[in-house]
């Protein structure tokens, strides 16, 4: 029998939900504080706010494979080069946490991955170190300039790389249907050991959503945004502007093989899925370890209080911190 | 929790003009909204600001004091629209909530007076001029979620 392929999706999104692996998530958070706490207190007045950023923070993450991202502001004044600030934070967190895990610089960021821990679970943070564009703008309009670190070659012949992480967090933060659609794109890049970088997947479906008034059930948004990335990523003159620079076309990020590439795993996946609906699971799996049985199944929804309306009075004082 | 909620830009923005004012300080109010037929769905359609508070950069306290005449009001609207959580500021800080607000919203679902078992909590990050993030977090069983 055909599988219901709407409620296929839903399931697999709801078994790759990072609320999952909470227990693990804390370990995380625990150690970006740390870090946070450590790097700012170490470069004192040389900052702002380290701020939190990657796929955490846009509600985009997948529990399979994921990481935490911090981005570290620096004022324009504390060092003279990008390369100076690269190499200072990177001496830093080696220095710190060298002895309990493996400092390395990425392409522009630093990873720190912790050593595995008694449950066996080894802990990833990403560092970004950035420094604001113009002097004491920082908060005002959010631009920062990264260091490209050379080992992994020049990105488009560049040393570094203007962005503004608040304005891609912000790109996709209200947007509820491209979030599911970028999450079950992300999970058949992690399944089907896929290359192309999340944030390029990102893009291309927030534009299918703008250019081509996607709607409809899970599904066929999904299949829609599919259809969308095969007709249009190896067209002449086609672009996604990161939102964080409107220079940086990350479609450029892609050889013309990579695109024609891409296009005929879109176009492949969808006549397979309509041929045999079935076919989803081989690209959309489930995550096994979060299946629920039929007889066990969540279909929680909000609740309200047995013999009670939803009409309700607040607690007359309540304090928060 | 397999829940969803939605806020539209304007009230986002009418919450962030009002926190934004009281910068350094944290500040908040009340959320309004329904939910869809099937409670899958949380629509946040109003805020209701307190009438009196006291507040400092690390805490925030309102009372609810002089709002049942809205409630009133609102759940007499079609749809009903109705109390369903709060929301506070967390001035130069994380949209991560702290004990006291996990203390705050216990009380709160556990209040004989709130009919609902899931209220919502919105943390909003901000600096003296802009937001700088948001996060929702749904209560359930003592525990506050984050949405995904």
């Amino acid at each position: 029998m055909a599988i219901n392929k709407k409620e296929y999706l839903q399931e697999v999104l709801e078994t790759h939900k990072m609320s999952h692996v909470n227990s693990l998530l804390d370990k995380y958070r625990d150690k970006r504080k740390s870090i946070k706490e450590a790097l700012e207190e170490h470069y004192t007045d040389k900052i702002y706010s380290p701020l939190n950023s990657g796929s955490y923070a846009k509600h985009t993450a997948i529990n399979t494979k994921f990481d935490l991202d911090v981005v570290v502001p620096f004022k324009k004044k504390s060092f003279s080069t990008l390369e100076e600030m690269f190499d200072d934070v990177f001496d830093f967190l080696n220095e710190t946490y060298g002895t309990e895990a493996t400092v390395r610089k990425q392409k522009v960021s630093i990873g720190i991955i912790f050593y595995s821990d008694n449950d066996g679970d080894e802990i990833s943070i990403d560092i970004v170190p950035g420094r604001e564009l113009n002097e004491d703008q920082y908060n005002e309009d959010n631009k920062l300039n990264l260091y490209v670190h050379s080992q992994y070659g020049l990105l488009a012949g560049k040393t570094h790389l203007l962005t503004n992480i608040k304005a891609q967090i912000e790109h996709i933060k209200s947007r509820d249907n491209e979030r599911k659609i970028i999450r079950l794109l992300k999970i058949w890049k992690s399944s089907n050991n896929e290359d192309y970088k999340s944030f390029l997947m990102e893009l291309i479906t927030i534009k299918a959503f703008d250019k081509d008034s996607i709607s409809g059930d899970l599904c066929e948004m999904l299949e829609s945004t599919m259809e969308y990335i095969r007709d249009n990523i190896t067209k002449d003159g086609f672009t996604l502007s990161d939102p964080g620079n409107s220079g940086n076309n990350v479609a450029d990020t892609l050889e013309s093989w990579q695109k024609e590439n891409l296009s005929s795993k879109m176009k492949n996946m969808l006549d397979r899925i309509e041929d045999n609906s079935d076919n989803l699971k081989i690209y959309f799996p489930i995550n096994p370890d979060f299946k629920e049985n039929e007889d066990t199944k969540s279909s929680e929804g909000y609740g309200v209080k047995t013999g009670a309306s939803t009409f309700s009075i607040p607690t007359q004082n309540q304090r928060f911190g | 929790m397999d829940v969803e909620v939605q806020i539209p830009k304007g009230l986002l923005n009418k919450i962030v003009d009002a926190g934004i004012k009281m910068y350094p300080k944290e500040y908040g109010g009340f959320l309004i909204g329904f939910y869809s037929e099937d409670f899958k769905t949380l629509h946040i359609t109003e805020t209701i600001l307190p009438s009196e508070y006291r507040n400092s950069k690390y805490s925030f306290e309102r009372s609810a004091k002089g709002i049942k005449g809205e409630l009133k009001r609102l759940y007499s609207l079609n749809p009903k629209q109705h109390y369903v959580g709060e929301w506070h500021t967390h001035p130069d800080n994380s949209t991560q909530f702290s004990i006291t607000d996990l203390n705050a919203m216990i009380e709160i679902a556990e209040c004989k007076t709130v009919g609902i078992n899931n209220p919502t909590l919105m943390i909003l990050s901000i600096n003296k001029s802009r937001l700088n993030d948001f996060e929702f977090y749904v209560y359930n069983d003592k525990k506050l979620l984050r949405y995904e």
